[in-house]
């Protein structure tokens, strides 16, 4: 055996475990969704062939799947630029030489790595009108806070506030990709007399814009598939289906009323979707994503 | 050479540590491992779990062929939990149920038609002697699926003492449901901002109160779902007008603050927040553990002045089912036999004390065992009475039933925050469910 191909054959028995699992878990169930989506299947019996029914009725007659369809294009378009905004902020902030940084980094880094189901949790407590903390905050200032999860309006923004509490994640990743700007570019604006804000507009954004449209892509696809904490906080979809993500719905349909083929067309409907924006998110880097 | 041997060092170590941990098999459950394991899983969590590891414990002492091996799944997700497991291939041999969840289990083939099981005097005892209610909670399409170890049946709680508050005895509790709405008016408090402190009554639960007006969402005689029915639509602008006049935001606030936990004490009319509630039975027991001195009263939801259906309700709890690829029917059924009262009539009463669960036969009430409890607890009595009434029915027998009970509670939801008018929900709900029933039809399901 030539010594290319067997360095190449050691390099895919390593990564084996992993290639295996993805082939198994995920591809395979990948392909075999597709199939599912034109049929009827409960798990138990055999899946029937109905042709595109299952996505006529989606699109035609099922109300829910639009309004959970909306609930998440709507929190996508308010969660990715905010995160983004707040995630790029924190960044600039912490990426200052002040004493205790490290210290400070961690504090914002940690409820990224809290598990999701717990922040839930605390989160229910935390958004309780009467005894919660947020309205036990305002009520000292003479507020008389919303009713939160139990609001039809408040509820998706409830959720909305709750997302942020991630951000450390891809702070971390601003934070390295601020750290890779070189330091003559500043050097170079201060020399020519560039303000603060003209080094942040002019230097620092557009050197971090390939981190932020990591960021963006990762977020835009985060979002659409929404779902641990709206399960958790709001398990059927809030007052008014104000929190019925598409993905608590699409749950509900497969694991509520055993309506695997009509939640596999829901699966692929969302995965076009994702796709669809993936791209355009894509297409749009030329004009505005700078790799150095 | 070194590096080498480090390398082979390292590889024997992290061998050594998998062949540990895979050698490592976890700690038995079995008590009796001669005897023929049936797997039982179950959905009670906390205390409630050793109530039923207690009756499992006294079911293998009764016999010395089974040993029943119980296992807790708590939480929303146990009917997903046993269908995984029968499509994994390693079902429980019999598991507790929610009844809403049998329809659909059923019609999905998932569940063994109990009649293959039960021997002839089984079906006949079955049959003849069990509360109606319950005995066709667990049935669907003619066939039996489940049967009960502990139903659950709501009434009113009313606390005595905040009756007396108002110069009041229970004696003088009105007969009419206007009548204790507005009894529940007068006991409500408020602080200086006008925030509810004291909730007198709030009557919600459209899909249990819905029977005290007329026969609920189905009609048996037509098999057909009476979703928007005058009785219904009283029934919830009923509901939509009491609400309205406590103030939705203030009851939902009051409420958000209450501690909803079951079997810990601090149930809000435990503790006082509630002078008169809508509960189940199983409260009997806990007052008993966690308050003996309360003074109180059981009472069924009284009919509207007109109109209306004395001790309506309908039936929901925890029915034993035997998955269809279960390994040990025969084991399973034997367990449901000793708990649900067709073997030891004593024996099984005390599974249902313990739990303060409501029995399937009728002639389990009147054993020793079972009047000996009643005698700590005399307020259990009024749940059985309303058990023997002909208004008391079982959920509608539809495949779609929880995706039915979903739609019901949205539909309360929307008439009480004023989305929509009671008529105009009721009538969602019937285009939502005959949609449903559309699409389910040209997907080729039979119902």
């Amino acid at each position: 055996m030539k010594p290319g191909r067997k360095n190449n054959l050691t390099g895919y028995l390593f990564i084996a475990p992993w290639l295996i699992g993805f082939f198994v878990f995920t591809f395979v169930p990948f392909l075999q969704s597709i199939y599912l989506s034109f049929t009827r299947y409960n798990i138990i019996t055999p899946p029937k062939w109905v042709g595109f029914a299952n996505y006529q009725m989606l699109l035609t007659q099922d109300e829910l799947f639009w309004k959970s369809a909306l609930v998440t294009v709507k929190f996508a378009v308010i969660h990715v630029p905010l995160a983004v905004v707040v995630g790029v902020c924190l960044a600039l902030l912490l990426n200052r030489e002040v004493k205790g940084i490290a210290a400070y980094r961690t504090i914002f880094f940690l409820p990224s790595i809290v598990p999701t189901v717990a922040t839930s949790v605390v989160f229910l407590w935390i958004l309780n009108p009467t005894t919660g903390l947020i309205n036990n905050l305002l009520r000292n200032f003479g507020i008389q806070g919303p009713a939160w999860l139990n609001d039809p309006f408040w509820a998706f923004w409830a959720l909305v506030i709750m997302s942020l509490w991630g951000v450390g994640g891809s702070m971390v990743i601003y934070l390295a990709g601020l750290k890779d700007i070189p330091i003559h570019l500043y050097e170079a604006a201060i020399i020519d007399g560039a303000s603060p804000a003209k080094r942040l507009r002019h230097v620092t954004l557009p050197m971090l814009s390939p981190v932020i449209f990591f960021n963006l892509v990762m977020g835009v696809i985060g979002a659409f598939q929404y779902f641990t904490q709206a399960f958790v906080m709001t398990p059927n979809g809030g007052p008014q289906d104000s929190t019925l993500f598409y993905s608590l719905y699409l749950f509900n349909r497969a694991w509520k009323y055993y309506d695997m083929g009509y939640a596999s067309a829901m699966a692929w409907i969302l995965f076009l979707i994702v796709v669809t924006l993936t791209a355009i998110v894509f297409r749009s880097q030329k004009k505005w994503v700078h790799y150095g | 050479m070194v590096k080498n041997l480090k390398w082979v060092a390292f590889l024997l170590l992290a061998l050594g540590f998998g062949a540990f941990v895979f050698s490592q098999k976890p700690p038995s459950q079995r008590k009796y491992p001669d005897r023929i394991e049936v797997r039982f899983w179950h959905r009670w969590g906390g205390e409630w779990a050793k109530v039923v590891a207690d009756i499992a414990e006294r079911y293998n002492q009764s016999q010395t062929k089974y040993e029943v091996v119980p296992l807790s799944i708590p939480g929303s997700g146990a009917d997903s939990k046993l269908t995984l497991g029968i499509i994994g291939g390693n079902p429980p041999d019999v598991m507790s149920m929610w009844n809403g969840a049998i329809p659909s289990l059923a019609s999905n083939g998932l569940l063994t038609p109990l009649e293959e099981v039960m021997p002839p005097e089984d079906q006949t005892r079955f049959m003849n002697d069990s509360y109606p209610v319950i005995r066709d909670s667990g049935r669907f399409d003619g066939k039996t699926y489940g049967v009960t170890i502990g139903s659950d049946l709501y009434a009113l709680y009313v606390n005595e003492e905040h009756l007396k508050e108002l110069g009041l005895n229970v004696e003088d509790f009105p007969k009419t449901l206007e009548g204790v709405c507005e009894l529940g008016n007068r006991l409500n408090k408020t602080d200086a901002n006008g925030n509810l402190t004291r909730l007198g009554f709030l009557l919600n639960s459209f899909s249990f109160v819905a029977y005290n007006f007329g026969p609920g969402f189905y009609d048996p005689a037509s098999d057909s779902l009476t979703l928007n029915s005058a009785e219904n639509l009283r029934a919830l602008e009923f509901i939509t007008e009491e609400r309205r006049k406590i103030g939705f935001e203030r009851v939902t606030r009051f409420q958000a603050g209450l501690n909803t936990g079951s079997d810990t004490g601090g149930w809000p009319f435990i503790t006082g927040d509630l002078s008169i509630t809508i509960d189940g039975q199983w409260r009997v027991e806990e007052i008993r553990k966690y308050r003996p001195d309360m003074k109180y009263r059981v009472i069924p939801i009284p009919p509207p002045a007109t109109n209306g259906r004395a001790k309506g309700g309908t039936i929901s709890g925890n029915f034993m089912v035997i998955p269809t690829s279960a390994k040990q029917k025969e084991g399973a059924w034997d367990f449901i036999r000793f708990w649900s009262g067709f073997a030891d009539k004593e024996a099984s009463a005390r599974c249902f004390n313990d739990g303060g669960w409501l029995p399937l036969f009728p002639d389990l009430v009147e054993t020793k065992t079972f009047q000996a409890w009643l005698k700590q607890g005399p307020e259990f009595q009024g749940f059985i009475d309303i058990l023997s009434s002909e208004n008391c029915l079982p959920m509608p027998p539809v495949p779609y039933l929880q995706f039915l009970n979903d739609q019901i509670g949205r539909a309360e939801d929307q008439a009480v925050r004023g989305t929509l008018s009671p008529k105009a929900a009721l009538e969602k709900l019937r285009y939502t469910v005959a949609e449903e029933q559309r699409k389910r039809k040209s997907l080729g399901y039979e119902e």
